[in-house]
């Protein structure tokens, strides 16, 4: 019989949701929550040995012990492949998936097995991995998409476990990891070549053999002589809003930006302000606002002399980060630096949860 | 979204707990945060300590703004942090 171990997070498990988000790692024999489901996919060709469940937060703030953990749970279950997720579009649960399956790979030569959405985080830190023992599966961007990617999962597990030939990422489905393979073929390349630049002339779709990478390294914007001198503006995707929520942001996927003024006040009084965010327990944020917009820090500074007169921007830009797409928040920000540049701010601080 | 402000010519200090995942999306100037829930500041401590916690994190994310850094770069509040 295969033996798989599923890894999980505190919700998937069935342990809770974000009030949970701070549970260290557990096993539990056997499958359970989510597992639970993928054994029953896995149609008996395949057992769940154990259930590994990590808390989204837990995982990120003590990474090193959780993945020591986890791997000694991995250890002693001797598993034939790692399965995690699925992640969906959850940012903190993709890149947990990423970073498990990455160490019990290199650690314990085993295939792993994840899925998530194209747009999770997780899935660039998979590609920067390009680890040939990982497979991440595409999902839809909810658990709407559970039954489908539990049965990929199981079915990718299986043939991974038997020891089958995985062929490309384009063939296969899952998600291209980078890697070059070497395939024979009875044409040369030039040949090759030239049959390409002709399909290309004749306006004829053809398939680059060695795609460009499409890097977007920002170079450091330069540093900023005398920041004390300098503008300086605060940007938060913390989701603190005023009390209310007067431009309804939702708890995640927002599409736009709002800024909010502070100009008169010396710090954020705790009831007038709230936290709209559905990615991390909002409640220290709700007792205490400034742990997402450190208005109090800054106006002592700005008492000091760090920060010159007048120099703090009159408002701060907002939008609640949660499940943000992409090219979304590349918009966001061009269009915030554009808002800010028109007003001459010349440096930032970015308070991100 | 750091690096459209920082490809804007905006220098970012992005203050945040999960700092290796700023890295590896190659922000720039990172300033460690305390915890996902509460990057600035630490509610376990007493008020004055936290307030303090939250200054100390704020003066080193302008020192971030002011160093010339090639690529991304940790900057750790001298303050021991709780997470």
């Amino acid at each position: 019989m295969i033996k798989i171990v599923h890894v999980v997070n505190q919700f998937f498990a069935g342990l809770g949701g974000e009030e949970k988000a701070g549970l260290p790692v557990g096993v539990i024999e056997g499958s359970a929550g989510a597992a639970r489901a993928l054994e029953t996919a896995l149609g008996g060709a395949a057992k769940i040995v154990c259930t590994i469940h990590v808390g989204d937060n837990y995982f990120h703030e003590h990474k090193e012990a959780a993945i020591k953990t986890i791997l000694d749970a991995v250890r002693a279950a001797e598993p034939e492949v790692l399965v995690a997720g699925p992640a969906f579009n959850s940012g903190r649960y993709g890149l947990s998936c990423v970073e498990i399956c990455n160490e019990v790979a290199n650690r314990m030569e085993i295939p792993c097995v994840m899925a998530m959405h194209e747009d999770n985080p997780g899935v660039g830190v998979y590609r920067e991995f390009a680890n040939s023992r990982l497979y991440c599966l595409p999902t839809a961007e909810t658990i709407a998409g559970m039954t489908d990617a539990l049965s990929r999962i199981a079915t990718l597990t299986i043939r991974l476990a038997r020891g089958d030939e995985i062929g490309s990422a384009r063939k296969e489905g899952y998600i291209g990891r980078g890697i070059r393979r070497l395939e024979k073929t009875d044409q040369r390349g030039a040949v090759r070549a030239l049959d390409m630049l002709l399909r290309k002339l004749n306006n004829q779709p053809f398939e680059s053999e060695l795609p460009m990478e499409v890097w977007d390294d920002a170079p450091p914007a330069p540093a900023l002589a005398q920041v004390k001198d300098r503008n300086i503006a605060l940007v938060t995707t913390s989701g603190v809003v005023p009390w209310g929520n007067p431009d309804k942001f939702k708890t995640y996927r927002n599409t736009y930006w709002r800024k909010y003024n502070i100009a008169e006040l010396k710090e954020l009084e705790p009831g007038k302000w709230e936290a709209v965010h559905g990615g991390y327990n909002v409640a220290y944020m709700n007792q205490n606002p400034h742990y997402g917009v450190p208005l109090d820090a800054l106006r002592s500074l700005e008492a000091e002399g760090a920060i010159g007169p007048g120099k703090l921007y009159p408002a701060y830009y907002v939008i609640p980060g949660n499940q943000g797409s992409p090219t979304v928040m590349r918009r966001i920000g061009q269009e915030i630096a554009a808002d800010l540049k028109k007003d001459g701010v010349e440096g930032i601080l970015l308070v991100a949860t | 979204m750091s690096k459209e402000l920082e490809k804007a010519g905006l220098p970012v200090a992005l203050i945040s707990a999960m700092f290796p995942v700023a890295q590896q999306v190659r922000a720039n100037r990172i300033v460690k945060g305390v915890s996902i829930p509460h990057p600035c500041g630490d509610p376990n401590l007493s008020k004055e300590l936290d307030a303090r916690l939250r200054r100390e994190i704020i003066q080193t994310a302008l020192r971030a703004l002011e160093a010339e850094v090639e690529g991304p770069t940790l900057f750790s509040p001298a303050i021991a942090t709780g997470g």
